[in-house]
């Protein structure tokens, strides 16, 4: 494995340092983002219990356990751990010691909380007037709905797309049931990558003179701004579109001899490759596929009945080489030993202390052709130390904060 | 003044993700210029069998830009392109690995034209690898990266993901491209301190060589899936789609409301939220007695007995309006919003109140309300407020004012079919 500080590697952010005042989901994406780009990231956790998702899981053998939760040893891989009580009195001034020392602080705290824990922007401003602060919450710093309590599946629902789902075969079966958010709280992680990049343009204004400012991501903004079309479809031609309008009349979800396919042929070329494909049936003639409307139904039961005789990766691998856009649903079991990662290295073995030798994915972007390194989630507390030394705290000073419940 | 003001963006992309993430670096203040021709419009701007969808003066995904005619099939249009690059910072393109170079347009031609230049090139499966050629929109790539598989009702078949994966491709392509420029930042360096007695390492600045930026849409989906394929890596276990459920507590679902096609979507973690809800409902009903049972009684036992649970809960809610429930049970500090279609969306006060939707003016074409982006800096500017460019809108203003070519130049290329 290639070390993390070979500097063959880009490090856009070598030398900067962050602090993440997040949990979950979203806060943590981003922060992982960032630490990939090189900055030093620093999660504050509160004091034993540290992020929910160390209770999350999954865990090896289903055993819980704080230092083994697949999913945070995943969302925060390359950053190191504080712990730090943020309602304690000593708790606030070490973070303004902290933001003094930083140059940017994300943190997921609505309004009303994140003025009782002394962590806006203007708070802390006063403690460093260069520190760019990212906020990322459900509904935004100001609004009516700003201090809404709101998980994944309410943002989900309230930012447009969640009403347009499901669509196609799931609809067909399920008619009545409600509708549908995207899976693995998709959400959650857009909207954690949207933060990411508002972060990164607050650093990158720097070149132009602007100096520490705060930058405010809406999760359901974040929503909206990927999921635009049906806004812009309600003002251009005042259609409301629902999740019953909303579907491919031809193609969309297929069923296969080992689970389902994706088909989507939406130029003309694609569809003459399709009806070559099928051995040119009556129902696939290339006039047909002019008038959706008329015959999409049609055309699409004969492409099930096909379909349905072959496995998902005969059907992917045909369909390329015929020029058909298909492609597999594969589970996360299938794209962990899918051919192309493995080929382009997505997957990374990591060791933790803990937690052992494990394949991680890798980062969804590359600068270059080699994937950017990436290194293990830290433990609890682990650089409590190396970090509060910095600040001029001894070891008996950290003792008593430990004792006083502050870290 | 907008983050990104200064930078220029040299935009080829066709089709959702690649224009999206040239608007989203425009909205940041980018000059971004798209690079379009007559010979194959951008299917923004015809009319497309499948989409069905009719071309609107306004396109979301085009606004803020300027654009230009180039008929890239022609040697000299090829010519003016690297031109272009040569005074861009960034080259924005998604067309399937192998077209730019096929064109002349690849990274070495890009590297020679600007030995500076940033290629983000945005693909469905990479620029490496046997699959890398492969065809692929949204729905596709969120189905080989896994996302596909984990959405749906458990019971039913995955369910295709459309724009909204798109577009946080072109989301990503963006922020990869901030980061690309920021490893070139010849003057921004930490505020720290760095050094002794700082947090964190000395700054050391980077070179300034040319990149390239390799975004393939299915790793974004894949990362999107991290404790499924953690879960799989840790125990050889598949997970499963699980609909509006959460993996560890309940009750999480959307609940059906008085009216038409009317939901409400509520989540409980905590006691301290099971108390709430109950509350609520009592408030709302009077006492119910059901949330008393046994079935009920802790965390563990409302996980098992979900489908008893949501059984309960739908009856209820079904006597209320979307916002009735909402505002009970945001009362007592539970989780819950209603399922919002576009029409409500757009009268939503809380977003009035935010400005979500900007008006969009242009002189001779009208107004239409846009999405705001994402971002609100207290310190720069992000805003949509230019409406889309016609095909070619800025011929004369690029070719003549920014690269020096003569305009009776510009119009015989015009007339040639080369800038076209």
């Amino acid at each position: 494995m290639t070390s993390p500080n070979n500097s063959d590697f880009p490090r856009p952010l070598a030398g900067f340092c962050i602090i993440e005042a997040t949990s979950m989901v979203a806060g943590p994406f981003c922060g992982k983002l960032l630490a990939a780009l090189g900055a030093e990231v620093i999660k504050l956790e509160p004091p034993q219990v540290g992020d929910p998702t160390r209770r999350r899981g999954p865990f090896p053998g289903d055993v819980p356990h704080p230092e083994r939760s697949g999913e945070f040893l995943y969302l925060n891989t390359g950053k190191k751990s504080i712990t730090l009580s943020l309602e304690d009195a000593q708790g606030k001034l070490l973070l303004r010691q902290l933001a003094g020392q930083a140059d940017v602080l994300i943190h997921d705290y609505q309004p009303a909380r994140a003025a009782s824990l002394e962590i806006s922007p203007e708070q802390l401003a006063e403690a460093n007037p260069d520190l760019i602060v990212a906020a990322l919450t459900p509904f935004g710093s100001f609004g009516p709905y700003a201090d809404y309590s709101a998980r994944h599946i309410n943002v989900f629902h309230g930012g447009s797309e969640g009403w347009l789902l499901p669509n196609g075969l799931a609809l067909d079966t399920f008619p009545d049931r409600p509708p549908l958010m995207a899976g693995s709280d998709m959400g959650d992680y857009q909207g954690g990558l949207t933060a990411a990049l508002g972060a990164l343009a607050a650093v990158f204004a720097r070149r132009s003179g602007a100096t520490g400012q705060a930058v405010e991501v809406s999760m359901q903004e974040a929503q909206l701004a990927v999921g635009y079309m049906p806004m812009q479809r309600l003002e251009a031609e005042g259609l409301v579109e629902d999740r019953f309008s909303r579907f491919f009349r031809v193609g969309g979800v297929m069923p296969a001899q080992d689970g389902y396919v994706e088909l989507l042929t939406l130029e003309p070329r694609q569809w003459e490759s399709l009806a070559h494909m099928l051995g040119d049936p009556d129902w696939a003639a290339p006039e047909k596929f002019q008038e959706p409307a008329k015959f999409g139904a049609e055309i699409n039961a004969g492409i099930r009945n096909w379909s349905v005789n072959h496995t998902k990766e005969w059907l992917y691998q045909e369909g390329q080489s015929y020029g058909v856009p298909i492609a597999p649903y594969f589970t996360p079991g299938e794209v962990f030993n899918s051919l192309q990662q493995r080929e382009r290295d997505f997957f990374t073995a990591i060791d933790h202390p803990e937690a052992g030798s494990l394949e991680y994915p890798g980062l969804p972007f590359r600068i270059g052709e080699s994937p950017l390194p990436l290194e293990r989630a830290p433990l609890l507390g682990e650089h409590n130390r190396e970090v509060y030394e910095t600040l001029g705290y001894t070891g008996i000073d950290l003792t008593d904060l430990a004792r006083a419940g502050v870290i | 003044m907008g983050p990104l003001s200064g930078i220029r963006v040299a935009d080829f992309s066709v089709h959702a993700a690649g224009p999206f993430a040239g608007m989203m670096l425009a909205t940041l203040g980018a000059d971004v210029i798209k690079v379009e021709s007559a010979a194959r419009l951008d299917i923004t701007r015809r009319t497309h069998t499948m989409y069905g969808k009719p071309p609107s003066s306004f396109e979301q995904v085009n606004a803020n830009k300027r654009s230009v005619c180039l008929n890239l099939k022609e040697p000299q249009a090829v010519e003016l392109a690297l031109k272009l690059v040569k005074v861009s910072d960034l080259v924005l393109e998604n067309f399937r690995p192998g077209v730019m170079e096929r064109l002349g347009l690849g990274f070495d031609a890009l590297r020679h034209a600007n030995a500076e230049i940033i290629m983000v090139s945005l693909s469905s499966n990479g620029q490496t690898g046997p699959e890398r050629g492969y065809a692929g929109y949204a729905p596709m790539f969120a189905a080989i990266g896994g996302l596909g598989h984990l959405t749906g009702y458990p019971d039913g078949p995955p369910v295709e993901l459309r724009h909204a994966m798109d577009h946080t491709g072109g989301m990503l392509a963006a922020f990869s491209a901030v980061a690309a420029l920021c490893n070139k930042r010849q003057a921004i360096p930490p505020f720290i301190k760095g050094g002794a007695g700082g947090i964190s390492a000395p700054y050391q600045q980077d070179s300034s060589s040319a990149q390239h930026v390799d975004i393939s849409v299915r790793d974004l989906a894949t990362s999107f899936i991290g404790p499924a394929l953690m879960e799989f890596a840790i125990n050889g276990r598949e997970a499963q789609r699980r609909g509006n459920r959460d993996t560890a507590f309940a009750p999480q679902g959307v609940y059906p409301c008085q009216g038409e096609d009317a939901w409400v979507s509520i989540s409980v973690d905590s006691e301290e939220e099971w108390q709430g809800l109950r509350r609520a409902l009592d408030a709302l009903m009077g006492e119910q007695n059901w949330t008393d049972s046994p079935n009920f009684g802790d965390a563990y036992q409302r996980w098992l007995n979900h489908d008893e649970l949501d059984r309960h809960l739908g009856e209820c809610t079904r006597y209320f309006e979307p916002w009735e429930i909402t505002q009970a049970l945001q009362y007592q500090g539970v989780p819950s919003f209603p399922s919002l279609p576009a029409d409500q969306l757009a009268n939503d006060p809380h977003l009035a109140a935010r400005n979500a939707f900007p008006t969009v003016t242009h002189a001779e074409k009208g107004s239409q309300r846009a999405v705001a982006p994402p971002w609100r800096f207290s310190h720069s500017d992000a805003a949509i407020d230019r409406w889309t460019p016609d095909l070619g809108e800025h011929n004369m203003e690029i070719f003549h004012g920014l690269l020096g070519l003569n305009p009776e130049e510009v119009i015989a290329l015009e007339e040639a079919k080369v800038i076209w």
